[in-house]
């Protein structure tokens, strides 16, 4: 179970009652709620990092589901997967992104591999992004959306680590949904 | 919301003048109607002497009026009367306190509070010993009634408190309205209010029930967090509520003073803001 305490709607401070309002907001903001004044900062940025941008959602799903996968976060994982599914990444895709099955198989796309082998080289290792997995990406995609899709992979890699040091539990409707999708 | 918005707002009234803090969350008693479930075996939880009076100096520089000391029981703490004392060259203070840490020899403790801007608040619950003392633990009535004319005796401006499950003006609080003016204490320094649903008068079934617009909207400073009220940091089954919860942050003080001004700005009116709540 999680690390810290999940605070419910009875329990959520003054100042961010608001993220109850509609029901269960997640673990994630039912944790932050521990912190009230960190939860608008957090959520706006996390919120603009991850949504719609210059970047298509497909790439920016890409981005978080494969960063995920390289940071070993389960609760992240399990949740983009869902995701990754709801904005039309197709199973195979989804899991060559996991690692079960090759990834050069399920993205024929050279741009969409030299994005991959990009953000592999960012999430997945230290130091400055080699040259050749730089100027590959760049061929393809512009830079703006390289420095925004940095962000998007930072901003993932600090909810794989709050989510994973945390200890948050995966929602029994996305559990439930990845089974019957076969990705659980 | 800016620090300037802060003191604009404490001007014009709109945020209460005082600040509350709670000093630590033990005590040498164990209330029945507590709101922090204090007793001997609670967990501390101290803010520091630093941090009081910083607290004090920067409540002063925002444009608070007042600061007031409850716990648990501060005069727990050693260092307490002299801290309080420093705070008060900044702002007048308000401490509460049980009053039975200061009788026989401990009484030269109490000497830094003979202070111009210093009140103690002193609970009293009822003229009769027995009814007193069921509430607030052996020998509450016979220590408090014989340490109050002593304290006031030495220059200390003593307040005293009546917290009450009934009407604030029934008249069966006459009589112990009789015997604090016996004490000495001023018709206007004794304070009677309801017991607010809270904490272990939550969980003993006590007290008047109260939502957020109910409770003074006065900063409150604990160790786990700047809060809505000098009614919310309280505490059931050993748990934090964090329903009133502001900030984690304490200091600067800006921070928490600016979540408050957001909250009451934010907030509609209350269902029933006349419950007498202070």
């Amino acid at each position: 179970m999680s690390r810290t305490q999940l605070l419910d709607a009875h329990q959520a401070p003054i100042t961010v009652q608001q993220y109850f309002a509609d029901g269960d907001p997640g673990p994630i903001v039912a944790a932050l709620a521990n912190v009230p004044e960190l939860m608008a900062p957090t959520l706006n940025f996390v919120g603009a990092a991850l949504g719609p941008g210059s970047v298509s959602v497909r790439a920016k799903e890409l981005a978080i589901l494969r960063t995920s996968v390289l940071q070993g976060c389960r609760y992240c994982v399990h949740a983009h997967t869902a995701v990754a599914l709801d904005v039309g990444l197709t199973t195979d895709e989804i899991r060559g992104l996991r690692g079960d099955i090759v990834l050069e198989d399920a993205f024929p796309e050279v741009a969409e591999r030299a994005l991959i082998g990009w953000i592999d080289a960012l999430a997945g290792a230290t130091g400055p992004i080699p040259d050749d997995v730089w100027n590959a990406a760049r061929a393809h995609w512009p830079e703006h959306a390289l420095v925004e899709l940095t962000v998007t992979v930072g901003a993932t890699m600090f909810l794989n680590r709050f989510a994973t040091g945390l200890d948050l539990p995966t929602s029994a409707e996305v559990v439930s949904r990845l089974s019957m999708a076969g990705l659980a | 919301m800016t620090s300037s918005a802060v003191t604009e707002a404490l001007a014009s009234g709109e945020l209460p003048g005082r600040v509350w803090i709670y000093s630590n969350y033990h005590c040498n008693l164990a209330c029945s109607y507590c709101l922090t479930e204090s007793s001997p075996r609670s967990e501390r939880r101290e803010l520091t002497a630093e941090q009081m009076l910083t607290i004090a100096i920067e409540a002063k520089a925002l444009g608070f009026s007042g600061v007031g000391v409850t716990g648990g029981e501060p005069m727990l703490l050693p260092w307490l009367p002299e801290t309080v004392a420093e705070m008060a060259d900044h702002l007048p203070v308000i401490l509460l306190t049980n009053g039975t840490l200061l009788g026989g020899d401990r009484f030269e403790r109490a000497a830094p509070l003979a202070h111009p801007n210093i009140a103690l608040q002193i609970s009293l619950d009822s003229h009769l010993p027995d009814i007193n003392d069921m509430a607030r633990g052996p020998d509450n009535f016979d220590k408090v009634v014989a340490i109050v004319p002593r304290l006031i005796v030495s220059g200390i401006r003593v307040r005293i408190a009546t917290t009450t499950g009934g009407a604030l003006d029934d008249p069966a609080l006459d009589p112990l309205r009789e015997l604090v003016r016996s004490l000495g204490v001023r018709d206007e320094d004794h304070i009677v209010r309801p017991i607010v649903r809270r904490g272990r008068a939550d969980e003993r079934d006590l007290g008047v029930h109260a939502i957020a617009r109910d409770i003074p909207s006065e900063l409150t400073i604990a160790a786990d967090g700047a809060f809505w009220g000098s009614f919310g940091p309280t505490v059931r089954a050993g748990r934090l509520d964090t329903d009133l919860l502001l900030t984690r942050t304490i200091l600067p003080l800006s921070i928490p003073a600016s979540a408050l001004l957001a909250t009451v700005r934010g907030l509609p009116e209350g269902a029933d803001a006349s419950l007498g709540i202070r």
